[in-house]
């Protein structure tokens, strides 16, 4: 290989590199920009944002069928998941910021044995996950959902996988939460450990 | 000139060990130099598996693990498994453990906007599990630790759990499933992101 094809090699080589690099830092940054994992169509519906499972899970409330006469308003388990930069922005400022996204997974139960949803397990007598059984999700949205304090809701179905694709928001979600959580920005913080002292760190094992 | 290809050599080996560096996040375990566990960091920002739930009050006012075990993986072992069927070395597996919200009911529960039921209250201990094959030979390639079953600040660092006091119920229990309770984890079956 002659000397000048060989650099000109290199300098392309180092271009690529370059390249790759720019827009490997240069795709979180355009998410940021947006700032929302939240994404309508044009009809307004919106999509079950992708890697949710990855976001930070913040709690689980558990509502047993069992315990609600055999139909509980979310059942049962209800995994929740919200992005990191959201936490951090709530722990500062004590609200969540434009186009946070909550997600809530439904878990069904694993195979009761006593009436009241449980069973026993070489850890003791409980509650173990069973297999996903639906999705809900709210949207901070202040101009989009004026009317239901800032946040939209909707639901992709209570049933096993595969859920629907997309949603129109509900209004049935709302007055709950008007009635009862209005004060923290329309979010059951206090069943969030992680989000209860908003003075300490969240993502350390020291903090809570 | 030849300055300047040793330069642009060099420069392209940095840029390259750059872009390596920043897409392998992943940590594993850290021991101290006497064996020794010291306590895992950012696991809240892993992947969540599942939470069992054992309420004090329905285990006699004592469970062995009180009450949610919520359960943490590392994305990478994750997909991992669901690969392979097993976890690869170096696996750590972090169950933060929580209290519920005292309930009114002699079974724990609470009556709350959304029924009937156990909510999180307070985070209260912290298990972990290690895979390593040559370290934890007599225990099915898994070491365990607790960092304590009370509020944070939970230890700092801590030795390996006798085969008796953690080992030994995986072995009866889950021996064939990698030592994990993978029945528990519907994101362990689904093969899903």
């Amino acid at each position: 290989m002659q000397k000048r094809e060989c650099l000109t090699a290199i300098f392309g080589g180092i271009a690529v590199i370059g390249a790759s690099v720019a827009l490997f830092q240069a795709q979180p940054v355009v998410a940021q920009a947006q700032g929302s994992a939240a994404v309508f169509t044009p009809d307004g519906r919106l999509k079950i944002p992708e890697g949710f499972r990855r976001w930070v899970y913040v709690g689980a409330p558990l509502t047993p069928n069992a315990l609600n006469g055999g139909k509980a308003n979310f059942p049962e388990y209800h995994n929740v998941y919200v992005q990191a930069q959201n936490i951090d922005a709530y722990m500062k400022t004590g609200e969540f910021p434009e186009g946070t996204v909550f997600v809530k997974e439904l878990t069904r139960l694993l195979s009761p044995t006593f009436p009241d949803g449980s069973r026993t397990e070489p850890s003791g007598r409980g509650f173990f996950n069973g297999p996903f059984n639906g999705i809900d999700l709210t949207v901070k949205d202040s101009k989009r959902f004026a009317k239901t304090n800032g946040w939209g809701f909707f639901t992709f179905g209570h049933h096993p996988l595969p859920y629907e694709a997309t949603a129109a928001s509900v209004a049935e979600c709302a007055g709950c939460h008007i009635a009862n959580v209005a004060k923290t920005d329309m979010t059951w913080v206090q069943f969030y450990p992680m989000l209860l002292n908003r003075t300490a760190g969240w993502d350390t094992p020291q903090s809570r | 000139m030849r300055i300047i290809w040793k330069a642009l050599i060099a420069g392209t080996f940095v840029i390259t060990g750059v872009a390596i560096s920043q897409t392998n996040s992943r940590r594993g375990p850290v021991f101290t130099k006497d064996g020794d566990l010291v306590l895992p960091t950012g696991f809240r920002e892993w992947v969540f598996m599942g939470g069992p739930i054992t309420p004090n009050s329905l285990n006699n006012g004592e469970a062995p693990f009180p009450e949610f075990h919520d359960v943490y993986i590392e994305r990478e072992n994750l997909l991992y498994y669901q690969h392979h069927g097993n976890f690869p070395e170096g696996t750590v597996l972090v169950k933060e453990l929580v209290l519920t919200q005292k309930g009114k009911y002699p079974d724990g529960s609470v009556d709350s906007a959304s029924g009937r039921g156990y909510f999180p209250s307070e985070l209260y201990g912290l298990d972990v599990m290690v895979k390593d094959s040559k370290r934890f030979a007599n225990t099915n390639k898994w070491g365990f630790f607790t960092f304590g079953h009370k509020a944070p600040p939970y230890s700092s660092s801590t030795k390996v759990m006798s085969k008796a006091e953690c080992a030994s119920c995986h072995i009866a229990g889950v021996a064939k499933t990698d030592m994990v309770w993978v029945q528990y984890y519907p994101l362990l079956h689904a093969n899903l992101r």
